[in-house]
């Protein structure tokens, strides 16, 4: 009946009320939200006691446009994909959808030009974390390579949803071959429309990083609940560990690569890192994935018909995130709950089976317990201290390279990329 | 003044916490003196509002430049106070006594309500918004000087409190964050000062009468609108005492006489009321665009069904009547409606029917004033322990002159049984066997020293009037 912006004059029984239409939920067909001159938002549900007329219309300002002055600042490149950090309030939904660009992004950020250039701005798609899909994250290592290989980039920042990032950063971390230089990856806990937005602060951090000479593809987010310090974490070696927090991205087994402040101050912690190279130094990029992977968890009670299925549907790699040091349910006293024969099965017809620890902290060791040896006898691979997730993309990269069993093994168990740690220092440990 | 000449107009708003947990979170209501254990730092940014616009207000306070500091406390706030976590579903509670209190202001209530975030950086809200929702509008309120009509009515969480500021930082404490707040808005209505006492002071006791608010130092805050012909609207805040009010706005109205007088371009804002009692500016007045809705929280469908059968609280004047009629003398009665125990005392009254009321009341009252004074000792008797007294006074196994013998012995840790025990009234036979006693004792002494002798001896086991009675009997 309205559209959004109307300005309308509502009557009720008793009252007159006027107002801007506001956008309504799509189910709530006979509800009218009016914008009062007080600002609050006033649901009126339609009904034959209440009639409403347009006396006019509200023009919306759209954000100023963005106009980066230049300054003799090291160029960075910006891929924007999606999420929180480049999220404002859809009033359609009533929940929180993509800006309208990654300009207005920026515009919301202004200390970014005081600590680099942006060249350029790629937007490929616009999605939520949860709807990332390895033909992604193929498109941002191939935008990502493009802008290394520009000898006028300093880095790239990806700025990306907040829940699958971590999957995104392995990806890159193996698809990037050869790495010049630092690749951050950003996303934000609390959306850019209001105040407390903390992928400002993250933003500010990886242009920092994007600075260093750290040529690592990381994850550049809050270090603590306070806008203080980000960390900088290798890409196959972090996990977001809370649903909300600002300091969510955390280590696992190892230490982070360092400490940003956003006046540009860098603490190294990790010395363990590939140093930026000259531009001549070119980055390579191999995208090959393939998608018959998959990652699965056991749990008591866990029935192998789960894990049967997939080889069923023909999977050519499964990654098991096992319990404690490396297990799968193996003597069970109902004989059909040991998943071993069909892990057997699984390996026999050349499907790769790889153990990774659902503890995440800890490394796989198939050595401890007669069960484990079971598992290895059965053929499955256990893959020291690699993430479940970072485990499955490498899976996938991996079985995109080569369909070489024995090749894949050996991939599997090389240190390509920082997922393998032969050292794990205590502190690590819940950092 | 002739504020009719000048053409006063005044309205009020009214925050006052209600006397539940956390609007947003399942957090405790509880204002802290310790030391807090977790320690923040953050930032606010300014953004462009729902329709695009910058708030003004939001801008101001960006220019300032300041980081916050952030305290609290881990056994009592949690993840959303620190806006690091969403905010959880409206406390049902704190809703049901927000509409109840509509519903005593004659308002309409709306099918639905939704909570919109109103930006906020001067950093009292971590998210940089307040979360507050219109639950009702168009009522009024009656008063001796005629009707004033309640705009509105919202709920809304409370601010962080401002404990310490520095050049570069503020410290907020975050125990306040999120506590249920009822906002009463008037139309400016009001045309003399006195008149906004008196509605600012019928909204008080009608906020008191549900039970449901929080009591104490800071729990009400009170801001009026002052403008007079000629002068946009100013808002006042920091009211501390109602009976500061009419003086207050009656300086604020010299002070627009005075700059409409002067020229000048004049324009609305927010003013800090001072302990002198004039104001200073504070901020611009907040515009419109400072509000958009909190995507976070679902629309909350309201039960008109379970509203219409709520029944409204007895107005406080309704009971200080029904108490004098209980047999409460007038001090008393008007005294109880004001205390912040109210509830309970209405209970002692319904629950000891045979024991003097002006008893129970003056007891519970000043007894620990009382025991102060004599032992030196600051305590605090819990209602458990005013009931089982009061229920051995009902029975009449203690005597009213022992009260305050029986709460020191409390006071001294003693259980209420044995204090029970060792001042228990004496029977009728019992007694005259003292009495008896005693005058054979002394049968030298004259009526007086008897009585002197006998009450000192007897004290606390049975009534005045019954040992002197018995004295001046011949048998």
């Amino acid at each position: 009946m309205f559209k959004v912006g109307d300005r309308v004059e509502v009557k009720t029984k008793t009252q007159t009320f006027v107002g801007i239409v506001m956008p309504a939920p799509e189910a709530e067909k006979d509800l009218l939200i009016l914008k009062l001159p007080t600002g609050y938002n006033l649901p009126i549900r339609m009904n034959k006691e209440v009639t409403a007329k347009k006396i006019g219309e509200e023009k919306f300002e759209g954000l100023p446009t963005y106009r980066p002055e230049f300054k003799k600042l090291p160029f960075v490149s910006v891929i924007a994909t999606g999420g929180t950090i480049m999220s404002r309030v859809d009033y359609k939904t009533g929940a929180v959808a993509p800006l309208k660009s990654a300009e207005e992004l920026l515009l919301t950020v202004p200390e970014l030009h005081e600590i680099v250039n942006i060249k350029r701005v790629h937007e490929p798609f616009l999605i939520a974390s949860e709807d990332m899909t390895p033909a992604e994250w193929k498109k941002i290592a191939e935008l990502a390579a493009q802008e290394l290989n520009d000898e006028e980039i300093s880095g790239v920042i990806v700025t990306h949803g907040t829940d699958t990032l971590h999957y995104t950063a392995a990806a890159l971390s193996f698809m990037l071959k050869n790495l010049n230089k630092p690749v951050a990856l950003v996303g934000g806990q609390r959306s850019s429309d209001r105040g407390s937005f903390d992928g400002a602060l993250n933003l500010i951090c990886a242009a920092q990083y994007c600075k260093s000479e750290i040529a690592e593809v990381a994850i550049v987010m809050h270090g603590s609940e306070s806008d203080d310090y980000c960390l900088a974490n290798r890409g196959t070696k972090v996990r977001k560990m809370h649903t909300s927090r600002r300091d969510t991205f955390r280590p696992v087994n190892e230490l982070p690569l360092a400490k940003i402040w956003p006046d540009g101050k860098i603490e190294i912690l990790n010395k363990n890192y590939r140093k930026r190279r000259d531009h001549r130094a070119e980055t390579l990029v191999d995208t090959r994935f393939e998608p018959k992977v998959a990652l699965l968890k056991v749990f008591p009670g866990a029935d192998p018909e789960i894990f049967e299925s997939l080889i069923e549907k023909g999977y050519k790699g499964i990654i098991i995130e096992a319990t404690g040091l490396g297990h799968v349910p193996t003597s069970t006293q109902n004989k059909k709950m040991s998943w071993i024969s069909s892990i057997k099965k699984a390996v026999d017809s050349g499907i790769f089976v790889g153990i990774a620890p659902q503890t995440l902290y800890g490394r796989i060791n198939l050595n401890v317990y007669t069960n484990q040896r079971i598992l290895e006898d059965a053929g499955a691979v256990g893959l020291d201290d690699m993430l479940p997730e970072t485990a499955y993309v490498k899976l996938g990269i991996i079985l995109g390279r080569t369909k070489n069993p024995e090749e894949a093994k050996k991939l599997m168990l090389t240190n390509l990329s920082g997922e393998i740690n032969h050292r794990l220092e205590p502190e690590t440990f819940l950092y | 003044m002739d504020y009719q000449k000048l053409g006063l107009k005044s309205g009020l708003e009214i925050h006052q916490q209600l006397d539940t947990h956390k609007l947003f979170c399942e957090c405790p209501s509880e204002i802290r003196t310790d030391k807090p254990d977790i320690i923040v730092k953050r930032e606010l940014r300014p953004l462009a509002g729902e329709v695009g616009k910058i708030d003004p207000a939001a801008l101001f306070e960006k220019k300032k430049r300041k980081f916050y500091i952030y305290e609290a406390y881990s056994d009592t706030t949690c993840l959303v106070e620190l806006d690091e976590e969403p905010p959880h579903e409206i406390n049902p509670d704190a809703l049901e006594i927000g509409l109840l209190i509509a519903k005593m202001l004659h308002c309409e209530i709306p099918d639905v309500i939704q909570v919109m975030r109103k930006t906020v950086v001067d950093g009292s809200n971590t998210s940089g918004f307040q979360r507050t929702a219109l639950i009702a509008t168009n009522g009024y309120l009656e008063t001796s000087f005629g009707k004033v009509r309640v705009a509105t009515v919202c709920l809304e969480e409370d601010s962080a409190r401002r404990t310490a500021e520095t050049p570069e930082s503020v410290t907020f404490r975050l125990d306040r964050l999120g506590i249920p707040l009822v906002e009463i808005a008037t139309e400016p209505d009001c045309k003399t000062p006195e008149q906004v006492k008196e509605a600012a002071e019928k909204i008080g006791s009608l906020l008191r009468s549900t039970g449901k608010v929080i009591r104490g130092i800071g729990t009400i805050r009170q801001d009026v609108n002052v403008s007079i012909t000629g002068h946009p609207r100013i808002e006042l805040k920091g009211v501390q005492e109602l009976p500061q009010m009419p003086k207050i706005v009656e300086i604020e109205v010299q002070r627009q006489a005075e700059a409409i007088k002067s020229g000048g371009k004049l324009e609305g804002h927010v003013r800090n009321v001072k302990e002198d009692l004039s104001s200073k500016f504070l901020r611009p007045m907040p515009g419109a665009a400072r509000m958009y809705p909190e995507t976070d929280i679902p629309l909350v469908t309201i039960d008109k069904e379970k509203l219409a059968k709520a029944k409204l609280p007895e107005a406080l004047e309704s009971r200080e009547k029904r108490f004098v009629k209980l047999g409460l003398s007038a001090d008393l009665a008007k005294q109880v409606v004001k205390d912040v125990r109210l509830p309970f005392i209405e209970s002692l009254l319904t629950k000891f029917q045979t024991a003097n009321p002006n008893t129970l009341v003056s007891t519970f009252l000043s007894v620990e004033g009382e025991v102060k004074r004599k032992t030196g000792k600051e305590i605090k008797f819990t209602n458990e322990q005013f009931e089982s007294i009061f229920d051995l006074l009902d029975e009449d196994k203690i005597v009213k002159e022992s009260l305050l013998d029986i709460f020191i012995g409390l006071s001294k840790g003693e259980s209420s049984s044995d204090v029970a025990k060792k001042f228990a009234k004496l029977s009728d036979a019992e007694l005259k066997k003292e009495i008896e006693k005693i005058k054979k004792e002394h049968k030298e002494l004259q009526l007086d020293k008897l009585i002197g002798i006998a009450m000192g001896k007897l004290r606390g086991k049975a009534t005045a009037e019954k040992i002197i009675g018995l004295l001046k009997s011949k048998t």
